[in-house]
Protein backbone atom coordinates (compact mmCIF):
# COMPACT_ATOMS: atom_id res chain seq x y z
CA UNK A 1 0.00 0.00 0.00
CA UNK A 2 1.40 3.59 -0.89
CA UNK A 3 1.04 6.77 0.71
CA UNK A 4 -1.81 9.25 -0.85
CA UNK A 5 0.21 11.91 -0.45
CA UNK A 6 4.15 10.89 -1.54
CA UNK A 7 3.60 7.20 -2.67
CA UNK A 8 6.45 6.05 -0.34
CA UNK A 9 4.83 3.15 1.57
CA UNK A 10 2.32 3.52 3.63
CA UNK A 11 2.75 2.65 7.43
CA UNK A 12 0.03 4.44 8.91
CA UNK A 13 -3.87 3.00 7.98
CA UNK A 14 -6.67 4.20 9.30
CA UNK A 15 -10.15 3.47 8.56
CA UNK A 16 -12.99 5.65 10.06
CA UNK A 17 -16.70 4.70 9.94
CA UNK A 18 -19.35 7.73 9.67
CA UNK A 19 -22.87 7.17 8.80
CA UNK A 20 -22.49 3.80 7.24
CA UNK A 21 -19.46 5.15 5.18
CA UNK A 22 -15.86 3.57 5.23
CA UNK A 23 -12.87 5.89 4.58
CA UNK A 24 -9.66 4.75 4.57
CA UNK A 25 -6.56 6.56 5.00
CA UNK A 26 -2.98 5.58 4.23
CA UNK A 27 -0.11 7.59 4.93
CA UNK A 28 3.95 6.88 5.20
CA UNK A 29 5.41 8.51 8.75
CA UNK A 30 6.71 11.14 7.15
CA UNK A 31 3.83 12.66 5.41
CA UNK A 32 2.08 11.36 8.77
CA UNK A 33 4.17 13.49 11.07
CA UNK A 34 2.72 16.61 8.72
CA UNK A 35 -0.33 16.02 9.56
CA UNK A 36 -0.06 16.10 13.05
CA UNK A 37 -0.65 11.78 13.20
CA UNK A 38 2.59 11.23 15.46
CA UNK A 39 1.52 8.35 16.86
CA UNK A 40 4.36 6.38 18.91
CA UNK A 41 4.38 9.93 21.13
CA UNK A 42 0.45 10.81 20.98
CA UNK A 43 -1.62 10.97 24.07
CA UNK A 44 -3.40 7.69 24.52
CA UNK A 45 -6.66 10.05 24.27
CA UNK A 46 -5.91 11.52 20.99
CA UNK A 47 -9.05 12.39 19.29
CA UNK A 48 -8.30 10.26 15.69
CA UNK A 49 -11.77 10.87 14.09
CA UNK A 50 -11.48 14.64 14.25
CA UNK A 51 -7.79 14.40 12.92
CA UNK A 52 -8.98 11.68 9.81
CA UNK A 53 -11.59 13.97 9.10
CA UNK A 54 -9.78 17.33 9.00
CA UNK A 55 -7.61 15.31 6.42
CA UNK A 56 -10.61 14.07 4.36
CA UNK A 57 -11.84 17.26 4.10
CA UNK A 58 -8.41 18.80 3.34
CA UNK A 59 -8.42 16.04 0.25
CA UNK A 60 -12.10 16.03 -0.89
CA UNK A 61 -12.77 19.43 -0.07
CA UNK A 62 -16.17 20.17 0.54
CA UNK A 63 -17.53 17.02 -1.47
CA UNK A 64 -17.30 14.59 1.10
CA UNK A 65 -19.99 11.68 0.73
CA UNK A 66 -21.21 9.90 -2.57
CA UNK A 67 -18.55 11.53 -4.33
CA UNK A 68 -15.36 10.69 -2.26
CA UNK A 69 -16.14 7.22 -2.39
CA UNK A 70 -16.70 6.75 -6.47
CA UNK A 71 -14.95 4.52 -8.05
CA UNK A 72 -14.08 4.46 -11.79
CA UNK A 73 -15.47 1.20 -13.58
CA UNK A 74 -12.79 1.03 -15.89
CA UNK A 75 -9.58 1.90 -14.10
CA UNK A 76 -10.51 1.68 -10.21
CA UNK A 77 -9.26 4.76 -9.20
CA UNK A 78 -11.30 6.88 -6.30
CA UNK A 79 -11.76 10.30 -6.28
CA UNK A 80 -9.76 10.36 -3.14
CA UNK A 81 -6.89 8.91 -4.85
CA UNK A 82 -7.21 11.50 -7.51
CA UNK A 83 -7.20 14.60 -4.89
CA UNK A 84 -4.36 12.39 -2.95
CA UNK A 85 -1.96 12.23 -6.08
CA UNK A 86 -2.94 14.71 -8.48
CA UNK A 87 -3.10 12.20 -11.47
CA UNK A 88 -6.55 10.06 -12.84
CA UNK A 89 -6.36 6.59 -14.28
CA UNK A 90 -7.68 6.61 -17.48
CA UNK A 91 -10.17 9.51 -20.33
CA UNK A 92 -13.10 7.88 -18.53
CA UNK A 93 -12.46 9.47 -15.01
CA UNK A 94 -13.34 12.84 -16.58
CA UNK A 95 -16.92 11.21 -17.14
CA UNK A 96 -16.85 9.72 -13.94
CA UNK A 97 -15.91 12.18 -11.75
CA UNK A 98 -17.15 15.18 -13.41
CA UNK A 99 -18.84 16.51 -10.63
CA UNK A 100 -15.73 16.79 -8.43
CA UNK A 101 -13.33 17.81 -11.75
CA UNK A 102 -15.27 20.76 -13.54
CA UNK A 103 -15.15 23.17 -10.55
CA UNK A 104 -11.32 22.32 -10.21
CA UNK A 105 -10.71 22.94 -14.14
CA UNK A 106 -12.69 25.91 -13.94
CA UNK A 107 -10.83 27.18 -11.17
CA UNK A 108 -7.21 26.50 -12.89
CA UNK A 109 -8.19 26.92 -16.79
CA UNK A 110 -10.75 29.40 -16.10
CA UNK A 111 -12.81 27.70 -18.68
CA UNK A 112 -14.69 24.13 -18.79
CA UNK A 113 -14.79 24.10 -22.47
CA UNK A 114 -12.47 22.99 -25.24
CA UNK A 115 -11.29 25.64 -27.75
CA UNK A 116 -9.03 24.57 -30.73
CA UNK A 117 -7.48 21.68 -32.68
CA UNK A 118 -9.73 18.51 -32.65
CA UNK A 119 -9.67 14.51 -33.20
CA UNK A 120 -11.90 12.09 -35.05
CA UNK A 121 -13.87 10.56 -32.47
CA UNK A 122 -12.25 6.67 -31.16
CA UNK A 123 -13.87 4.12 -32.06
CA UNK A 124 -15.01 1.38 -29.65
CA UNK A 125 -12.59 2.76 -27.07
CA UNK A 126 -14.75 2.66 -23.91
CA UNK A 127 -15.55 -1.07 -24.61
CA UNK A 128 -11.91 -1.88 -25.53
CA UNK A 129 -10.33 0.37 -22.55
CA UNK A 130 -13.25 -2.39 -20.26
CA UNK A 131 -11.97 -5.37 -21.93
CA UNK A 132 -8.07 -4.48 -21.26
CA UNK A 133 -9.60 -3.49 -17.20
CA UNK A 134 -10.96 -7.37 -17.17
CA UNK A 135 -7.75 -8.50 -18.99
CA UNK A 136 -6.49 -6.63 -15.78
CA UNK A 137 -8.09 -8.17 -13.18
CA UNK A 138 -8.29 -11.49 -14.93
CA UNK A 139 -4.43 -11.91 -14.88
CA UNK A 140 -4.53 -10.60 -11.24
CA UNK A 141 -6.58 -13.75 -10.39
CA UNK A 142 -4.74 -16.05 -12.41
CA UNK A 143 -7.45 -17.00 -14.81
CA UNK A 144 -5.73 -17.67 -17.45
CA UNK A 145 -8.31 -19.35 -19.76
CA UNK A 146 -10.50 -15.75 -19.71
CA UNK A 147 -7.23 -13.57 -19.95
CA UNK A 148 -6.54 -15.33 -23.41
CA UNK A 149 -10.28 -14.85 -24.46
CA UNK A 150 -10.18 -11.23 -23.23
CA UNK A 151 -6.65 -10.57 -25.65
CA UNK A 152 -8.13 -12.36 -28.64
CA UNK A 153 -11.13 -9.98 -28.68
CA UNK A 154 -8.46 -6.74 -28.10
CA UNK A 155 -6.32 -8.09 -30.60
CA UNK A 156 -7.97 -7.66 -34.38
CA UNK A 157 -7.96 -3.89 -33.80
CA UNK A 158 -4.43 -4.02 -33.02
CA UNK A 159 -3.64 -5.21 -36.06
CA UNK A 160 -5.28 -2.83 -38.34
CA UNK A 161 -4.40 -0.10 -35.94
CA UNK B 1 21.36 6.98 -34.80
CA UNK B 2 22.74 5.63 -31.16
CA UNK B 3 23.51 7.24 -27.85
CA UNK B 4 27.11 7.83 -28.93
CA UNK B 5 26.13 9.68 -32.21
CA UNK B 6 24.32 12.10 -30.29
CA UNK B 7 27.38 13.04 -28.01
CA UNK B 8 29.41 13.77 -31.61
CA UNK B 9 27.01 16.22 -32.96
CA UNK B 10 24.25 19.05 -31.13
CA UNK B 11 20.52 19.97 -31.52
CA UNK B 12 19.58 22.79 -34.29
CA UNK B 13 17.76 24.67 -31.01
CA UNK B 14 21.45 25.35 -29.60
CA UNK B 15 22.51 26.74 -33.23
CA UNK B 16 22.00 30.86 -32.23
CA UNK B 17 20.05 31.21 -35.28
CA UNK B 18 16.54 32.66 -36.31
CA UNK B 19 15.22 35.64 -34.99
CA UNK B 20 16.07 37.43 -31.67
CA UNK B 21 18.60 34.45 -30.98
CA UNK B 22 20.67 37.44 -28.64
CA UNK B 23 17.92 36.51 -26.38
CA UNK B 24 15.53 33.52 -27.23
CA UNK B 25 17.65 30.13 -27.21
CA UNK B 26 14.69 28.33 -28.65
CA UNK B 27 11.42 28.12 -29.18
CA UNK B 28 8.90 25.47 -28.00
CA UNK B 29 5.66 23.69 -28.25
CA UNK B 30 4.51 20.44 -26.56
CA UNK B 31 1.35 18.78 -26.78
CA UNK B 32 0.07 15.96 -24.54
CA UNK B 33 -1.59 13.29 -25.83
CA UNK B 34 -2.75 9.67 -24.40
CA UNK B 35 -4.09 6.85 -26.54
CA UNK B 36 -8.09 6.44 -26.03
CA UNK B 37 -8.11 2.51 -25.13
CA UNK B 38 -5.89 2.72 -22.86
CA UNK B 39 -5.69 3.67 -18.72
CA UNK B 40 -3.11 6.79 -18.35
CA UNK B 41 0.59 5.84 -17.80
CA UNK B 42 0.29 6.08 -13.90
CA UNK B 43 -2.33 3.59 -14.09
CA UNK B 44 -0.89 1.50 -16.68
CA UNK B 45 0.22 -2.57 -16.18
CA UNK B 46 4.07 -2.86 -17.25
CA UNK B 47 2.16 -5.20 -20.51
CA UNK B 48 -0.22 -2.14 -21.24
CA UNK B 49 2.95 0.25 -21.31
CA UNK B 50 4.83 -1.95 -23.79
CA UNK B 51 1.74 -1.92 -25.86
CA UNK B 52 1.14 1.52 -25.88
CA UNK B 53 5.24 1.59 -26.67
CA UNK B 54 4.30 -0.77 -29.34
CA UNK B 55 1.75 0.97 -30.70
CA UNK B 56 3.68 3.97 -30.79
CA UNK B 57 6.69 2.51 -32.92
CA UNK B 58 4.22 1.11 -35.48
CA UNK B 59 2.08 4.08 -35.81
CA UNK B 60 5.28 6.17 -36.99
CA UNK B 61 5.91 3.56 -39.29
CA UNK B 62 3.44 3.49 -40.59
CA UNK B 63 3.26 7.80 -41.19
CA UNK B 64 7.09 7.31 -42.19
CA UNK B 65 8.20 9.53 -39.74
CA UNK B 66 12.24 9.53 -40.05
CA UNK B 67 12.69 9.31 -35.96
CA UNK B 68 15.33 7.15 -34.17
CA UNK B 69 13.48 5.14 -31.23
CA UNK B 70 15.90 5.26 -28.06
CA UNK B 71 14.51 2.91 -25.62
CA UNK B 72 15.23 4.67 -22.04
CA UNK B 73 13.91 1.92 -20.12
CA UNK B 74 17.06 -0.39 -21.11
CA UNK B 75 19.42 2.76 -20.48
CA UNK B 76 21.82 3.39 -17.04
CA UNK B 77 21.48 5.88 -15.62
CA UNK B 78 24.27 7.94 -16.85
CA UNK B 79 22.76 7.95 -20.38
CA UNK B 80 19.23 8.99 -19.15
CA UNK B 81 20.86 11.85 -17.36
CA UNK B 82 22.53 12.53 -20.70
CA UNK B 83 19.42 12.97 -22.71
CA UNK B 84 17.72 15.10 -19.77
CA UNK B 85 20.39 17.91 -20.19
CA UNK B 86 20.06 17.87 -24.04
CA UNK B 87 15.99 18.75 -23.20
CA UNK B 88 15.08 15.58 -24.93
CA UNK B 89 13.78 13.96 -22.05
CA UNK B 90 12.19 14.90 -19.12
CA UNK B 91 13.71 14.29 -15.80
CA UNK B 92 10.45 12.57 -14.76
CA UNK B 93 11.05 10.25 -17.53
CA UNK B 94 14.40 9.55 -16.88
CA UNK B 95 13.82 8.31 -13.68
CA UNK B 96 10.03 6.80 -13.82
CA UNK B 97 10.74 3.15 -14.51
CA UNK B 98 8.85 0.57 -16.97
CA UNK B 99 8.58 0.65 -20.78
CA UNK B 100 9.45 3.84 -21.80
CA UNK B 101 11.40 5.87 -24.45
CA UNK B 102 11.98 8.85 -26.27
CA UNK B 103 11.80 8.79 -30.54
CA UNK B 104 14.02 12.03 -32.04
CA UNK B 105 15.27 13.25 -35.38
CA UNK B 106 17.85 13.91 -36.42
CA UNK B 107 18.42 16.97 -35.78
CA UNK B 108 16.46 17.25 -32.39
CA UNK B 109 13.96 19.17 -32.90
CA UNK B 110 11.36 16.41 -32.51
CA UNK B 111 11.38 14.48 -29.36
CA UNK B 112 8.06 12.54 -28.61
CA UNK B 113 8.24 11.08 -25.06
CA UNK B 114 6.36 7.43 -24.98
CA UNK B 115 4.77 6.57 -21.24
CA UNK B 116 5.70 9.71 -19.50
CA UNK B 117 3.01 11.54 -17.26
CA UNK B 118 0.64 10.86 -20.32
CA UNK B 119 1.32 8.13 -23.26
CA UNK B 120 2.78 10.75 -25.72
CA UNK B 121 4.36 13.96 -24.90
CA UNK B 122 5.53 15.39 -28.59
CA UNK B 123 8.14 17.74 -28.40
CA UNK B 124 9.17 20.40 -31.14
CA UNK B 125 12.06 22.99 -30.96
CA UNK B 126 13.42 25.42 -33.22
CA UNK B 127 16.33 28.17 -32.02
CA UNK B 128 15.29 31.42 -32.27
CA UNK B 129 12.02 33.38 -31.57
CA UNK B 130 9.77 31.45 -34.07
CA UNK B 131 7.04 29.66 -31.90
CA UNK B 132 4.19 30.13 -35.21
CA UNK B 133 6.99 27.53 -37.09
CA UNK B 134 7.24 25.58 -34.37
CA UNK B 135 3.22 25.00 -34.10
CA UNK B 136 3.14 24.43 -37.92
CA UNK B 137 5.69 21.40 -37.81
CA UNK B 138 4.44 20.12 -34.41
CA UNK B 139 0.66 20.58 -35.74
CA UNK B 140 1.36 19.23 -38.75
CA UNK B 141 3.46 15.96 -36.81
CA UNK B 142 0.38 15.71 -34.47
CA UNK B 143 -1.93 14.81 -37.90
CA UNK B 144 0.54 12.77 -39.16
CA UNK B 145 0.51 10.45 -35.58
CA UNK B 146 -3.34 11.11 -35.10
CA UNK B 147 -4.00 9.36 -38.70
CA UNK B 148 -2.47 6.30 -36.97
CA UNK B 149 -3.28 6.43 -33.12
CA UNK B 150 -6.61 7.22 -31.07
CA UNK B 151 -6.44 9.50 -29.32
CA UNK B 152 -8.22 9.89 -25.81
CA UNK B 153 -10.46 13.25 -27.34
CA UNK B 154 -13.57 14.33 -25.76
CA UNK B 155 -15.68 17.49 -27.75
CA UNK B 156 -15.94 18.93 -24.19
CA UNK B 157 -13.21 18.95 -22.45
CA UNK B 158 -10.05 18.12 -25.71
CA UNK B 159 -8.09 16.32 -25.51
CA UNK B 160 -7.62 14.31 -22.05
CA UNK B 161 -4.41 14.22 -19.80
CA UNK B 162 -3.32 12.38 -17.27
CA UNK B 163 -3.36 15.73 -14.88
CA UNK B 164 -6.16 18.13 -15.62
CA UNK B 165 -3.62 20.78 -15.69
CA UNK B 166 -3.35 19.85 -19.37
CA UNK B 167 -6.50 19.42 -20.61
CA UNK B 168 -7.73 21.03 -23.41
CA UNK B 169 -5.30 21.52 -25.79
CA UNK B 170 -2.56 19.45 -23.90
CA UNK B 171 -0.21 22.14 -25.18
CA UNK B 172 2.92 24.31 -23.85
CA UNK B 173 4.31 26.97 -25.53
CA UNK B 174 7.64 28.30 -24.22
CA UNK B 175 10.58 29.99 -25.03
CA UNK B 176 14.00 29.58 -23.50
CA UNK B 177 15.48 33.33 -22.83
CA UNK B 178 18.99 34.41 -21.70
CA UNK B 179 18.25 36.90 -19.54
CA UNK B 180 21.70 38.13 -17.81
CA UNK B 181 20.65 42.04 -18.25
CA UNK B 182 18.03 41.72 -16.07
CA UNK B 183 19.94 39.64 -13.42
CA UNK B 184 22.74 42.14 -13.46
CA UNK B 185 20.61 45.02 -13.10
CA UNK B 186 18.17 43.17 -10.34
CA UNK B 187 15.01 43.79 -12.47
CA UNK B 188 14.38 39.80 -12.70
CA UNK B 189 11.97 39.74 -10.11
CA UNK B 190 10.09 42.29 -11.18
CA UNK B 191 9.72 41.18 -14.34
CA UNK B 192 8.85 37.68 -13.27
CA UNK B 193 6.10 38.95 -11.20
CA UNK B 194 4.48 40.61 -13.86
CA UNK B 195 4.89 37.24 -16.31
CA UNK B 196 3.35 35.45 -13.20
CA UNK B 197 0.38 38.02 -12.85
CA UNK B 198 -0.77 37.09 -16.43
CA UNK B 199 -0.78 33.08 -15.84
CA UNK B 200 2.86 32.59 -17.56
CA UNK B 201 5.31 29.91 -15.92
CA UNK B 202 8.98 30.95 -15.60
CA UNK B 203 11.42 28.20 -14.94
CA UNK B 204 15.34 27.68 -15.27
CA UNK B 205 17.28 25.84 -18.31
CA UNK B 206 16.44 22.08 -16.11
CA UNK B 207 13.50 23.75 -14.45
CA UNK B 208 15.00 25.14 -11.01
CA UNK B 209 15.27 29.19 -11.18
CA UNK B 210 18.60 30.86 -10.60
CA UNK B 211 22.35 32.00 -12.55
CA UNK B 212 23.45 28.25 -11.47
CA UNK B 213 21.27 27.79 -14.94
CA UNK B 214 23.37 30.57 -16.86
CA UNK B 215 20.60 33.32 -16.32
CA UNK B 216 18.33 31.03 -18.87
CA UNK B 217 14.82 31.03 -18.04
CA UNK B 218 11.58 29.45 -19.60
CA UNK B 219 8.80 31.35 -20.06
CA UNK B 220 5.60 28.87 -21.18
CA UNK B 221 1.42 28.99 -20.23
CA UNK B 222 -0.19 27.34 -18.04
CA UNK B 223 -3.58 27.03 -19.12
CA UNK B 224 -4.64 25.04 -21.53
CA UNK B 225 -8.35 24.87 -21.76
CA UNK B 226 -10.77 27.26 -23.15
CA UNK B 227 -8.52 29.19 -25.70
CA UNK B 228 -7.31 27.46 -28.98
CA UNK B 229 -3.56 26.65 -30.31
CA UNK B 230 -3.01 29.98 -31.60
CA UNK B 231 -4.58 32.10 -29.08
CA UNK B 232 -2.38 31.05 -26.61
CA UNK B 233 0.86 31.02 -28.97
CA UNK B 234 -0.40 34.84 -29.40
CA UNK B 235 -0.14 34.98 -25.73
CA UNK B 236 3.21 34.67 -25.87
CA UNK B 237 3.97 35.93 -29.24
CA UNK B 238 2.66 39.48 -27.50
CA UNK B 239 4.73 39.01 -24.26
CA UNK B 240 8.08 37.93 -25.21
CA UNK B 241 9.02 41.05 -27.16
CA UNK B 242 7.97 43.18 -24.17
CA UNK B 243 10.68 41.31 -21.86
CA UNK B 244 13.00 41.19 -25.20
CA UNK B 245 12.97 44.90 -25.02
CA UNK B 246 13.56 45.32 -21.52
CA UNK B 247 16.65 42.66 -21.57
CA UNK B 248 18.01 45.14 -24.41
CA UNK B 249 17.81 47.70 -22.15
CA UNK B 250 18.98 46.59 -18.96
CA UNK B 251 22.18 45.44 -21.18
CA UNK B 252 22.17 49.29 -22.87
CA UNK B 253 22.29 50.56 -19.30
CA UNK B 254 25.18 48.12 -18.37
CA UNK B 255 26.99 49.12 -21.82
CA UNK B 256 26.88 52.89 -20.87
CA UNK B 257 26.88 53.58 -17.08
CA UNK B 258 29.15 50.07 -16.22
CA UNK B 259 31.02 49.40 -19.92
CA UNK B 260 34.20 49.24 -17.98
CA UNK B 261 33.24 47.25 -15.37
CA UNK B 262 31.46 45.03 -18.11
CA UNK B 263 34.28 44.84 -20.63
CA UNK B 264 36.26 43.52 -17.40
CA UNK B 265 33.66 40.79 -15.96
CA UNK B 266 33.18 39.62 -19.88
CA UNK B 267 36.74 39.36 -20.32
CA UNK B 268 37.77 37.98 -17.00
CA UNK B 269 35.16 35.05 -17.69
CA UNK B 270 36.41 34.08 -21.20
CA UNK B 271 39.82 34.38 -19.78
CA UNK B 272 39.30 31.80 -16.97
CA UNK B 273 36.81 29.48 -18.88
CA UNK B 274 40.01 29.05 -21.50
CA UNK B 275 42.67 28.74 -18.82
CA UNK B 276 41.10 27.31 -15.94
CA UNK B 277 42.40 23.61 -14.85
CA UNK B 278 39.78 22.33 -12.35
CA UNK B 279 36.02 23.95 -12.71
CA UNK B 280 32.57 23.34 -11.26
CA UNK B 281 29.23 23.60 -13.51
CA UNK B 282 28.09 26.39 -11.56
CA UNK B 283 31.13 28.64 -12.55
CA UNK B 284 31.15 27.43 -15.69
CA UNK B 285 26.99 27.87 -16.64
CA UNK B 286 27.97 31.99 -14.44
CA UNK B 287 31.38 32.84 -16.89
CA UNK B 288 29.47 31.40 -19.78
CA UNK B 289 26.38 33.58 -19.30
CA UNK B 290 28.80 36.48 -19.40
CA UNK B 291 30.99 35.50 -22.26
CA UNK B 292 27.22 34.97 -24.07
CA UNK B 293 26.43 38.19 -23.57
CA UNK B 294 29.53 39.95 -23.96
CA UNK B 295 29.45 38.44 -27.39
CA UNK B 296 25.98 39.99 -28.05
CA UNK B 297 27.48 43.15 -27.24
CA UNK B 298 30.34 43.12 -29.40
CA UNK B 299 32.53 42.96 -26.45
CA UNK B 300 34.39 39.56 -27.81
CA UNK B 301 34.34 38.62 -31.17
CA UNK B 302 36.61 35.74 -31.98
CA UNK B 303 33.78 33.11 -30.40
CA UNK B 304 30.42 31.88 -31.94
CA UNK B 305 27.46 32.04 -30.10
CA UNK B 306 26.47 29.00 -31.04
CA UNK B 307 29.53 27.37 -29.77
CA UNK B 308 28.84 29.25 -26.17
CA UNK B 309 24.91 27.65 -26.50
CA UNK B 310 26.64 24.33 -26.81
CA UNK B 311 28.60 24.77 -24.16
CA UNK B 312 26.12 25.63 -21.78
CA UNK B 313 24.69 21.67 -22.60
CA UNK B 314 28.16 20.19 -23.12
CA UNK B 315 30.12 20.72 -19.79
CA UNK B 316 26.82 19.31 -17.60
CA UNK B 317 28.05 15.95 -16.10
CA UNK B 318 26.69 13.51 -18.22
CA UNK B 319 27.78 14.69 -21.02
CA UNK B 320 31.32 14.92 -19.50
CA UNK B 321 30.94 11.32 -18.68
CA UNK B 322 30.15 10.21 -22.08
CA UNK B 323 32.57 11.88 -23.66
CA UNK B 324 35.33 10.21 -21.28
CA UNK B 325 33.31 6.84 -21.83
CA UNK B 326 33.73 6.53 -18.24
CA UNK B 327 31.87 7.27 -14.91
CA UNK B 328 33.99 10.40 -12.93
CA UNK B 329 33.51 11.83 -9.75
CA UNK B 330 32.54 15.65 -8.77
CA UNK B 331 36.75 16.61 -8.82
CA UNK B 332 37.61 14.36 -12.03
CA UNK B 333 34.38 15.82 -13.43
CA UNK B 334 36.24 19.39 -12.88
CA UNK B 335 39.49 18.26 -14.51
CA UNK B 336 37.38 16.80 -17.37
CA UNK B 337 35.60 20.24 -17.98
CA UNK B 338 38.23 22.57 -17.63
CA UNK B 339 40.24 20.48 -20.01
CA UNK B 340 37.42 20.54 -22.50
CA UNK B 341 36.64 24.17 -22.54
CA UNK B 342 40.08 24.51 -22.70
CA UNK B 343 40.44 22.56 -26.01
CA UNK B 344 36.86 24.03 -27.67
CA UNK B 345 38.16 27.66 -26.34
CA UNK B 346 41.65 27.47 -27.44
CA UNK B 347 39.88 28.19 -31.19
CA UNK B 348 36.10 29.65 -30.75
CA UNK B 349 35.12 28.37 -33.72
CA UNK B 350 36.81 24.97 -33.99
CA UNK B 351 33.62 22.14 -33.97
CA UNK B 352 34.00 19.76 -31.07
CA UNK B 353 36.95 17.33 -30.72
CA UNK B 354 36.40 13.52 -31.44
Amino acid sequence: MRCQRCHKEASIHLTERVKGQRRELHLCPGCARKAGLTLPDSPPDLALDSVVQTLIVAHVGELVGELAERTCPDCGLKFMEFRAGGRLGCPRDYRVFAAGLLPLIQRYHGATRHVGKTARPADRAEERLRLRTRLREAIAREDYEEAARLRDQLRPEEIQA
Amino acid sequence: MTLDDLTKSSGEWLRGTGPESDIVMCSRIRLARNLADFPFTNRASRSEKTEIEANFRAAIAHAHLELSYLDVNGLGTLDRQFLVERQIVSRELANSDGPRGVAISSQENVAIMVNEEDHLRVQYMLSGFRLPEVWESINHLDDQLEEQLAYAFSSELGYLTACPTNVGTGIRVGVMLHLPGLVQTKQIDKVFRALQKINLAVRGLYGEGSQASGDFYQISNQQTLGKSEPELIKILTDVVPQVLQYERNARQTLLTERRQHLHDQVSRAYGVLKTAQTISSEETMLLLSSVRMGINLGLIDDLSIATVNELFIQTQPAFLQKLRGSELGVEERNVERASYLRRRLSNGRQPPPH
